[in-house]
């Protein structure tokens, strides 16, 4: 697993309320997992967190005195753990054994499978997630979905799994995949199958909506593609196979209606897509059969993902009859995961620029404590000090010593603004947390260590 | 004053080309139509340059090479952005705009002077004549800029080139759809135009005088737009084979006028 060198932790010293440090102390974000750049899916799957599941694990995480917050993201395509922990090896330790018990695997072999991101550089992750910018196919929209949902049901299943820093950190996550959307076009083009499926039909016709479509074959892929292409509008979908109670069963399921496969091909003049997906080893439709059933008729768009080839390519050469293979539509797709490419470093500058907001907005809220500490200890000795001096004075109405005391304070305000905003300015920086610990032991402990 | 605006309209227009031609090569329409801002504030620079015109000559901007070239350029402007205001048939400027550009270009070249004619060429039915024949012509280059959009795309879908023309340009039917308005509007605005220009010729007692190169003109457009038409009515021709009617009328005209200039006139009142 790869590591960040952990910030040095408080020293705790025998004069110390303890009570007092944990407010003091900054937590620490982190965020835990595996995805498909570090595990295939079949290890991937054993990680998977269903809802079922997630009540039990995040009462047990944020259970623990490490783990204050805790949101878990499982999708197809990675499982990660973002939590805010105040003991960031205990806390990896506790979210590496319920990884393992998820898994049932021992968590040395879980190890490798597994990174770390910590601070700026967890933010930096989670908002590049949410944009697609580390999916499977880059920019892919489900995932902005996937992160809603998972922020959605951790927060919902256990309360207080999602204090004020992961909500924050989720709003402004969904914030940042939402403007890479709609600021760039890295969700752009047809990245899958079906959906260059609907971009070559939508070319042709234009919108989808009223259109009727036919599905030769009731194959896994072919269902797939007509949903896709039913959520664009598609109008009617007929569904033929040669067991016409597959064809009924995968109707039912696309919301088609299932029709005998014996004449099937009479039916091309009554449909402007067709998507064939049979196990046939040989053409079931030739340029003579299409011919006869549409003379000099309207566009008609043939998709053959079946493997072997289910249309004759000569199809392909009569007039407003535009055929198209798996090959076709793996070189839209490819186009289109080029294009998209092209809009990565727009949207890398869009995330950088929200995970800058809420890294200042988060270290602003760990340094407001500290910045109050250190003007009550100044306070402190100021009065102690100016009330030592005002014991030894004599002859000076009360009036005057009071006068005596608020110039004193002033002074003090008055030195202690500059390191005030000071420090407040540095903190907001990416050493900012390691910063804050040294003051919050400067204050604590006098500096030592 | 004319120049200048002029010049600033031609440099308008041409940032829009720009901005299509950009997006043809990157393979997406502009984002939020900037193009057509440009476009709209180019044609109210443009509309302000002949109104000045007007004034400073007291003549309507229809008359003569120059002032007609501007006002047809700014006519096919209006139509194409009335017509296109669709996101899907922005990307016809990139045909249009060449030829408003061509058309400025021609209009700064020969000169922006009032010509001297006969007071009838300043009545408000000539204006309607010369307005109405622009306004087809207008819907004819739409029609055609569509007509070969479609058969771009077409090629592109049926030879499997997923490339520049397939991403940018609209689909099949909408580009149909861009096609048949484009006729709808130009038929009956050409027919009215020429129509209103027989009637002014027989109010001045003159018979139609076919040896005149813009009788000559008028009459092949309007042939090549009833052609385009017929085809889609009476035959139903739809998709590819009305493109290339379309595209063929467009031909027919461009090619007659520049026939018609070459050979026929000398005056230089012919437009």
């Amino acid at each position: 697993m790869s590591e960040a060198t952990p910030p040095p932790g408080p020293k705790v010293g025998s004069d110390r309320d303890p009570a007092r440090e944990r407010s003091l102390a900054s937590p620490v974000l982190e965020v835990i997992g595996l995805s498909h750049r570090t595990a295939p899916i079949e290890v991937r799957e054993r990680f998977h967190v269903g809802y079922s599941r997630l009540e039990k694990l995040l009462a047990a995480l944020t259970g623990s005195e490490q783990i204050s917050e805790c949101v878990v993201l499982s999708t197809c395509n990675r499982t990660e753990y973002y939590c805010t922990v105040s003991a960031p090896q205990e806390a990896e330790r506790k979210v590496l054994d319920m990884m393992a018990q998820q898994a049932d695997l021992d968590v040395d072999e879980i190890r490798p499978l597994l990174y770390r991101h910590r601070d700026y550089d967890a933010v930096v992750h989670l908002f590049r997630v949410v944009s697609g910018l580390d999916s499977l196919v880059l920019g892919e929209p489900q995932i902005q979905g996937q992160v809603g949902e998972a922020y959605r049901q951790s927060s919902g299943c256990v309360p207080g799994s999602v204090g004020a820093v992961l909500h924050r950190l989720f709003q402004a996550a969904l914030s940042t995949g939402g403007r890479v959307r709609a600021q760039t076009r890295l969700a752009h083009g047809s990245a899958s199958f079906p959906a260059a499926a609907v971009e070559l039909a939508r070319k042709v016709f234009g919108s989808l909506e009223g259109r009727r479509a036919l599905v030769v074959g009731a194959g896994e892929m072919g269902e797939l593609t007509l949903k896709v292409l039913r959520n664009e509008g598609l109008d009617v979908a007929l569904v033929a196979s040669r067991r016409l109670e597959r064809a009924c069963d995968a109707s039912r399921r696309v919301g088609g209606k299932a029709v005998p496969y014996a004449n099937v091909w009479e039916r091309l003049n009554q449909v402007d897509l067709v998507v064939a997906c049979t196990a046939a080893p040989h053409p079931i439709l030739t340029a003579e059969q299409v011919d006869s059933a549409r003379p000099g008729g309207s566009p008609l768009v043939l998709l053959d993902i079946a493997l072997p080839r289910n249309i004759a390519p000569e199809v392909g050469d009569l007039a407003e009859v535009f055929l198209y293979n798996i090959d076709d539509l793996q070189r839209v797709v490819e186009e289109a995961v080029e294009a998209r490419a092209e809009e990565r470093p727009a949207a890398e500058a869009i995330v950088a620029d929200h995970a800058d907001q809420f890294w200042h907005w988060y270290v602003a809220r760990q340094a407001g404590p500290l910045i109050r500490l250190l003007r009550e200890r100044a306070e402190e000795i100021q009065a102690r000090e100016i009330d030592g001096v005002l014991r030894r004075l004599e002859g000076v109405s009360e009036e005057d010593r009071e006068r005596i005391r608020m110039a004193s304070r002033a002074s003090l305000h008055k030195i202690l603004h500059v390191p005030t905003v000071t420090l407040r300015d540095l903190a907001s920086g990416l050493s900012g947390p390691e910063l804050l610990d040294r003051v919050r032991r400067l204050l604590l402990d006098g500096g030592r260590d | 004053m004319v120049l200048p605006l002029h010049l600033t309209a031609v440099g308008a227009y041409l940032a829009a080309w720009v901005v299509q031609l950009r997006g043809f090569r990157v393979r997406r329409a502009g984002r939020q139509g900037v193009e057509l801002y440009v476009m709209a504030a180019a044609a109210a620079v443009h509309l302000t340059a002949l109104i000045v015109f007007s004034f400073d000559t007291r003549t309507i901007p229809l008359v003569g090479l120059g002032p007609a070239s501007s006002s047809l350029a700014l006519i096919i402007v209006v139509v194409f952005l009335l017509t296109s205001s669709g996101a899907e048939a922005r990307p016809a400027g990139l045909f249009v705009l060449p030829c408003v550009l061509l058309l400025l270009v021609e209009a700064i070249a020969v000169g922006l002077q009032p010509v001297a004619r006969q007071t009838a060429f300043r009545e408000p039915w000539f204006a309607f004549h010369v307005t109405s024949i622009f306004i087809g012509y207008a819907g004819l280059l739409l029609a055609s800029a569509a007509a070969l959009m479609y058969l771009m795309q077409f090629r592109a879908l049926k030879r499997k080139q997923f490339g520049s023309v397939f991403r940018f340009f609209p689909s099949l039917d909408a580009l149909e759809g861009l096609n048949r308005v484009g006729l709808l509007i130009g038929f009956p605005a050409l027919s009215l135009g020429l129509l209103a220009g027989w009637s002014f010729t027989l109010t001045y007692g003159r018979g139609l005088a076919l040896g005149d190169p813009e009788v000559v003109l008028g009459i092949v457009s309007w042939l090549a737009y009833l052609t385009a038409i017929a085809s889609r009515r009476r035959r139903r021709w739809r998709g590819r084979r009305a493109a290339f009617v379309s595209a063929g009328a467009f031909a027919v005209t461009v090619t007659a006028y520049v026939v018609l200039r070459l050979t026929l006139t000398a005056s230089g009142f012919f437009l």
